[in-house]
């Protein structure tokens, strides 16, 4: 290259110049041709997309199941939400209160821990029909299985009466997220939830076996067809409540108030 | 070194005399784009749910419809940045990705101006969140940010260091 002296240079650059103009007619025979390889490319892009898009479908059908239509005590129909305090018979004009949350989900902690108490409370003295819709959405976005897990190990101990109680243990001790429960701990809280001797047994083998699965996933479908598309949803009497307006157990009970008839 | 021959090309070449940091610019241009596009797609892939949903809460395509173009971003996105880090058919690539980012911005606008309250999802995550926490201008900024890579791409591809160059020449 240093060699190259002017007039090398100028020959160089003319006969590159005609090689430009000649590939320009003839549609890039100058290098590699270019419409080759555009169809090449445009092709090996096509098929990554669409056997990305197969893909990820195949690994979406791989999602644990299970439990078929198998639903917990009290539940009517897959999709449907899960009425808790079965033994509380609601006062005269109680409204619903509609509870969408995920396991996993640090902002249902949050809203727990604030209000869980006072919802309960209310709950307990008939002032309220609370109902769970349990989701699962958080598996997929945390890339592991503790929502279903969780939300399978809950109705398995709504079996033994104890869904209330499980679920408190849950969100008192709910991972940081991403990290995911445990099968022990699921099983603690079962235990701390007050289920032992033969209902733990009938517990294990109901979480083993997945039994209310295909009931999570069916929630999870069915509210975000209703168009709840975050966790925790609070819906009364079916209208979403603005969290931050609620946000303490006074403004809370007051509202529940408000909607009884 | 080859300073001589580029001076001399300059004579005859006219468009090859101007500076090479316009080269220098479209080649930090393309591996802006290329990189954001490539890491955005990685985020998205292995969670598909997460994905369509991000899609869907835009509530502006059928559900159905929504579902398969969240399984395909990813997958589009990572094909685009790729093609831009190697600096193949630059152009024609960098105009998609321009028009792809364009519609982000679209459909972040009319998702604000209708008052939902969303997080874009553009590297993964997305669906609703609380009405405080939305960050539809920061998201529109940094999308139109993407674009104006793409916009000087779609402009003037020509850029140092690329397959295009190589391959074809020019």
């Amino acid at each position: 290259m240093a060699k190259n002296t002017t007039t090398q240079g100028k020959a160089a650059a003319g006969s590159r110049q005609a090689k430009i103009q000649a590939a320009r007619k003839s549609g890039g025979s100058g290098g590699a041709n270019k419409i080759v390889v555009a169809t090449v490319v445009l092709v090996v892009a096509i098929i990554a997309v669409v056997a990305g898009v197969v893909w990820t479908q195949a690994s979406q059908k791989n999602a644990i199941t299970g439990g078929g239509n198998a639903l917990p005590p009290g539940v009517t129909a897959l999709g449907a939400g899960f009425p808790a305090f079965p033994d509380v018979t609601p006062a005269p004009g109680a409204p619903t209160l509609d509870l969408y949350e995920d396991f996993q989900c640090p902002a249902c902690k949050a809203f727990e821990d604030q209000l869980g108490s006072t919802i309960e409370d209310l709950a307990k003295a008939g002032k309220v029909k609370v109902v769970y819709h349990v989701k699962n959405f958080l598996d997929d976005n945390l890339r592991n299985d503790w929502s279903t897990k969780a939300a399978n190990a809950a109705f398995c101990a709504a079996d033994a009466g104890k869904f209330q109680e499980f679920h408190d243990q849950a969100y008192a001790h709910q991972p940081s997220e991403g990290e995911g429960f445990t099968d022990a701990q699921l099983k603690s809280f079962a235990q701390a939830a007050g289920i032992s001797g033969a209902a733990l047994t009938t517990w294990q083998q109901c979480y083993d076996a997945g039994k209310y699965v295909d009931y999570v996933n069916s929630v999870e479908t069915k509210s975000f067809k209703d168009g709840v598309r975050g966790t925790p949803t609070v819906k009364l009497n079916g209208k979403e409540l603005d969290l931050q307006q609620v946000g303490t157990p006074e403004l809370f009970t007051q509202a529940i108030q408000n909607a009884t008839k | 070194m080859s300073t001589s021959v580029d001076e001399v090309r300059a004579d005859t070449i006219p468009w090859y005399r101007r500076p090479r940091v316009l080269d220098v610019v479209g080649l930090l241009a393309r591996l802006f784009l290329g990189i954001v596009l490539v890491v955005a797609g990685f985020a998205k892939v292995g969670r598909p749910l997460t994905a369509q949903r991000a899609v869907q809460a835009y509530e502006i395509m059928p559900m159905g419809l929504a579902g398969y173009v969240g399984l395909a971003l990813p997958f589009l996105e990572i094909v685009l940045g790729a093609l831009l880090v190697l600096g193949l058919f630059t152009r024609p690539v960098a105009i998609v990705s321009t028009l792809l980012m364009v519609a982000f911005v679209i459909g972040i606008s009319q998702a604000w101006a209708r008052g939902l309250t969303i997080d874009c999802g553009c590297f993964g995550g997305g669906g609703q969140v609380g009405a405080a926490d939305t960050k539809y201008p920061q998201e529109i900024a940094r999308d139109a940010s993407f674009a104006a890579a793409g916009l000087w791409l779609w402009w003037r591809p020509r850029t140092l260091a690329a397959l295009d160059r190589v391959l074809f020449g020019h």
